[in-house]
């Protein structure tokens, strides 16, 4: 029994570890922001630690944990209202076309986008992340929204559709300041 | 929307790039795995303080209304006082507890107010998933309105909460004298048989006998939860036998 013990905590070590650098980089497109993310990743983890014993032998750990970070990011949002944006480029001026490769404005570049990601509702920010990052089918991203395939899909179109509205990000991808 | 306009019309595959990009910004830093169990182990530990709280204080809160049953001396049933209304919190009540292998046990059973709306509807989802339901045993929010959930779960040593038997109900089913709902399950996970008993009965059931494939049976004394009309009971069978049959007994 207790070897059996040790060999689960040994596996959800593993897993931690593994899975971190992913769920960091998919909680700071939720949330926007470093200590958020690393905040957001670290309880959902400690609740995946809790409900391990079921996890560990699930087919799909990630299923279940991306719901949990999921919620508890939903929760978060109605808790507090209003996230830790990353509001930097309010300024009006005319914003200049990066060059390839210039990471200044590549920074600022990714600060825009992470503001236009930032504006959108929680559950349409939810469902471009995990449609357009974590690369889910609508029918994955549903059960990770604990919602129907339909409301995933139109959450996703309406925020692509704001996302598309914004002319500075557009020009990102058109004049190549994105080419990965 | 104008030609110019089109051309500069991010694809999907365009905003995927960008995102991919965006999280370059985060700095990953190293995993922090003690800390996060840490944070587990301390939640597993809370989890089990605040189910143990809840349970007393139904029970506490029932004392004074504590009714000796007419002509069983020594017995007694339970009456229990409603709660303020609030779906998000259920009333909960321990049916039995034991231990098994060296691991503590405890069956308890929590029954859900009928929420109004959607919106108290999701509230009490979440709260659910808080209390430790999870999967197929969290009821959609559309089945959640207007109807009465309840859940008879079994914690096990460490392992998370597990629902052995649930239902969302418009009503709940009147019982007649004989008539009993049970499910049984593996009380320890490596049980290969379902040595855990839950079940319902009417409450004029004085006692139910649980009987093993084995050909022992057991009798457990029926007992009352709050927000219930129903009364519970729990039986665990001897190791290595399983669940054969049960039934209320109503006289003595």
């Amino acid at each position: 029994m207790g070897e059996r013990k040790d060999a689960r905590d040994e596996q959800f070590q593993s897993f931690v570890i593994g899975r971190w650098p992913r769920l960091m980089r998919t909680a700071f497109l939720l949330t926007g922001e470093q200590h958020a993310a690393e905040d957001l990743v670290q309880t959902t983890l400690e609740k995946v630690f809790v409900a391990w014993r079921k996890v560990g032998a699930a087919d799909d750990p990630e299923a279940y944990v991306r719901r949990v970070m999921i919620n508890a990011h939903a929760r978060r949002h109605r808790r507090r209202l209003k996230e830790f944006l990353a509001p930097k480029d309010d300024s009006g001026l005319v914003r200049e076309v990066p060059d390839a490769g210039d990471r200044i404005a590549q920074a600022d570049d990714r600060s825009a986008l992470l503001k236009a990601l930032s504006q959108l509702p929680p559950r349409q920010r939810e469902a471009v992340v995990l449609r357009y990052w974590e690369d889910l089918t609508e029918t994955q991203a549903a059960r990770a929204m604990g919602c129907s395939a339909g409301t995933v899909k139109s959450n996703a179109a309406k925020g692509i559709a704001k996302l598309r509205a914004i002319p500075g990000l557009a020009d990102m991808v058109t004049q190549g300041g994105r080419n990965r | 929307m104008s030609a110019d306009r089109e051309n500069h019309d991010m694809t999907q595959t365009d905003i995927a790039l960008l995102l991919a990009d965006a999280t370059d910004e985060v700095e990953i830093g190293t995993a922090p795995v003690q800390a996060v169990v840490r944070g587990g182990r301390r939640r597993r530990a809370r989890r089990w303080a605040v189910a143990a709280a809840t349970a007393v204080v139904v029970l506490a809160g029932s004392a004074g209304a504590t009714l000796a049953f007419a002509g069983r001396p020594g017995e007694h049933r339970t009456q229990v006082a409603t709660q303020v209304r609030d779906v998000a919190r259920p009333q909960v009540t321990e049916l039995a507890h034991g231990t098994d292998h060296g691991k503590r046990w405890r069956v308890v059973v929590s029954v859900w107010q009928a929420p109004r709306d959607r919106t108290e509807a999701a509230r009490q989802r979440e709260a659910m998933q808080s209390y430790g339901i999870d999967g197929s045993a969290l009821p959609g929010l559309t089945r959640l309105v207007g109807r009465t959930s309840f859940y008879a779960s079994l914690y096990y040593g460490d392992a998370p909460l597990r629902p052995v038997i649930f239902n969302t109900v418009d009503k709940w089913e009147k019982f007649a004298v004989a008539d009993l709902e049970s499910g049984a399950s593996h009380l320890a996970e490596e049980d290969a048989e379902g040595r855990l008993v839950v079940g319902m009965v009417a409450t004029t059931v004085r006692q139910v006998r649980c009987t093993w494939k084995s050909g022992a049976a057991t009798v457990a004394v029926p007992r009352a939860a709050a927000g219930s009309p129903v009364d519970w009971f729990v039986c665990v069978a001897p190791d290595g036998t399983g669940y054969a049959d049960a039934k209320a007994i109503t006289s003595g």
